[in-house]
């Protein structure tokens, strides 16, 4: 089971006057196989958590510890953007990040995923051939193909038209249920966080984390459903509350 | 949906104004690439036929020149394929040599900032540098060897050299690296399948100009700076008073730049870019869209029903 560990960080950018401070006071724990949002207004420090937690990043103080039963937890990664190689194919791409891509089995696995993204026709496409739909699936199968024990995902589903968005966040949900795995889900779109998750982190200017929701509606989650949207209207309702509408 | 799919009515072809069988054939890209040079041709024939001076080239000399050129009979004192072997083989001793120490350096200035200081300003007054300068200054301190055109090579490419890999590094995809970095990628495979292909086309720019501007600074160096070459040579038939011949030189060297171009930079380049998209992506986006909408219409998800009325609305 993974657990995240996050004590006192503190992330800043830049010296003198130019320095921002994207984070601040950050004291959290998550555990085992939970769906986890983090919403806040843009610039306040979402991305940089998750680029701490995957070790893009450095934090300027304080300490973050992600375990898989007391082992370094192996992590994924989709980005807001597919980020795929262009000059490599969707397989490849896939590859690229295994552990071992020479082998059969990474191949399998990678094929394995592929079809679950129903792109298992797509492997020798190279990324330039395929929509932003399409790419974006590519990201995700990437991901999950390094069968990982965390998932970082930030705003995934952004750039895309809301009819993909729609059905890729239903597949997304049914991959998380059938593979198991502490995802971390970065979104400004409080719908789409109260639909997919069981927790929610809500982050406020200057990097403070100013809220911790936890939603317990049974999935999978309709947005026509009257619970769901009560709990949309309660999220939105602490949104106005901590003054954090107007991004 | 209406307004999306509806389409233009077709006008209907106005007399007149359709292309004529003609106008199409010259259109093609084909013929006209070939119009071209066969306009220059009928030109050159109608100025040389005003008979305007006694030593303008005419085709047919060209031409004739050219020929025996290529059948080993000429005045000179090395044939066609001796001159063009000796100059071939300065130019890619030259160009060998302005590629790897260009890219290195390149490579230096795009990775650290001191490294960038300490050449900067050597690589601007090279490139500021006319290449004449280069071929007098290389022929009085060499004298008539293969060292002065060889240098002459690489001092007139390796800036661009330079100066391409320099802003290759500079413009690395870092959001692919951090990807790469996200998911552990190990370095050496990081270096294989992201920074070289980032760096390909940087790196065929600046094969391009070096051989290209090395080419030019190599003939005019063969004429102060060597009694051998394709530079010596032209210079050789300039002092002849054989214009003919002088343009047939550089006809000889137009063709072979031509042959490289085509059968060798273009395969090349086509190998190392065909993950460019070409055909087919509209195909995918259509059936990208199609797939959402069986999504959208699917009878299970009611949530999808508000999507579908802001569709109706377009
Ligand atoms: N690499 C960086 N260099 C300088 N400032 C940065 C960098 N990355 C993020 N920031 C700054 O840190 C703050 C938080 O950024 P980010 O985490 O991207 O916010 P979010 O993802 O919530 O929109 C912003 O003010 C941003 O400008
Ligand atoms: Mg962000």
């Amino acid at each position: 089971m993974a657990q995240i560990k996050i004590d006192n960080l503190r992330k800043e950018f830049g010296v003198g006057d130019d320095k921002v401070v994207a984070l601040q006071n950050v004291n959290l724990e998550i555990e085992g196989d939970v769906f986890v949002s983090i919403v806040g207004p843009s610039g306040c420090g979402k991305s940089t958590l998750l680029n701490i937690l995957s070790g893009i990043e450095t934090p300027s103080s304080g300490k973050v510890e992600i375990t898989q039963d007391r082992h370094d937890a192996n992590p994924g990664y989709v980005f807001q953007a597919a980020r795929l190689l262009p000059w490599r194919t969707v397989m490849d791409n896939l590859l690229f990040v295994q552990k071992d891509p020479d082998s059969e089995e990474a191949r399998a696995r990678c094929q394995k995923y592929l079809d679950m993204v129903h792109l298992g026709d797509k492997g020798d496409k190279y990324p330039g051939e395929l929509s932003g739909g399409m790419q974006q699936r590519v990201g995700i199968a990437r991901a999950f193909a390094v069968e990982p024990d965390v998932l970082f995902m930030d705003e995934p589903f952004s750039h895309l038209d809301a009819i993909t968005a729609r059905s890729l966040r239903r597949e997304l949900h049914e991959m998380w249920a059938a593979t198991g795995k502490t995802i971390l889900f970065v979104t400004h779109d409080v719908g789409e966080a109260v639909e997919l998750s069981n927790r929610i982190l809500v982050f406020a200017k200057g990097g403070k984390l100013e809220d911790d929701i936890n939603v317990e509606l049974p999935f999978p989650r309709d947005a026509a459903n009257e619970e769901v949207a009560v709990a949309k209207a309660q999220v939105l309702k602490k949104f106005e509350d901590l003054d954090l509408v107007a991004t | 949906m209406t307004a999306v799919t509806e389409k233009v009515p077709e006008r209907p072809p106005v007399k007149g104004t359709e292309d004529s069988g003609l106008l199409r054939f010259v259109k093609k890209p084909i013929v006209a690439r070939l119009l071209f040079p066969t306009l220059v041709i009928a030109l050159w024939v109608f100025v040389d036929s005003l008979e305007i001076s006694r030593v303008f080239p005419a085709p047919d000399r060209v031409l004739g020149f050219m020929w025996d050129e290529l059948r080993l009979e000429t005045l000179a004192r090395t044939n066609l394929y001796e001159t063009l072997g000796i100059s071939l083989l300065r130019l890619f001793a030259g160009f060998a040599v302005s590629m790897v120490v260009g890219t290195a350096i390149g490579l230096g200035m795009g990775l650290s900032k001191s490294v960038d200081a300490f050449f900067h300003d050597w690589v601007m007054a090279i490139l500021a540098m006319p290449a004449l300068v280069w071929a007098l200054f290389l022929g009085l301190v060499f004298g008539f060897g293969s060292t002065g055109p060889v240098l002459a090579t690489i001092l007139a490419g390796i800036p661009f050299v330079i100066i391409n890999v320099r802003e290759g590094v500079r413009n690395t995809p870092r959001e692919l690296f951090d990807m790469a970095s996200a998911f552990d990628v190990p370095r050496n495979r990081m270096t294989r399948h992201l920074l070289i292909p980032s760096l390909m086309p940087f790196m065929f720019a600046a094969a391009r100009y070096g051989f290209s501007v090395g080419w030019k600074g190599l003939v005019l160096a063969e004429v102060f700076a060597s009694d051998r070459g394709m530079g010596w040579m032209i210079k050789f038939w300039y002092d002849a008073h054989r214009s003919f011949a002088v343009v047939g030189y550089a006809f000889f060297f137009v063709i072979f730049a031509f042959f490289l171009e085509k059968f060798v930079f273009d395969k090349l380049y086509a190998r190392a870019f065909k993950w460019r998209p070409a055909v087919g992506a509209i195909e995918l986006v259509e059936e990208e869209i199609q797939e959402s909408f069986i999504d959208a219409l699917d009878p299970e998800g009611a949530q999808t029903l508000p999507d579908r009325d802001r569709l109706g609305d377009n």
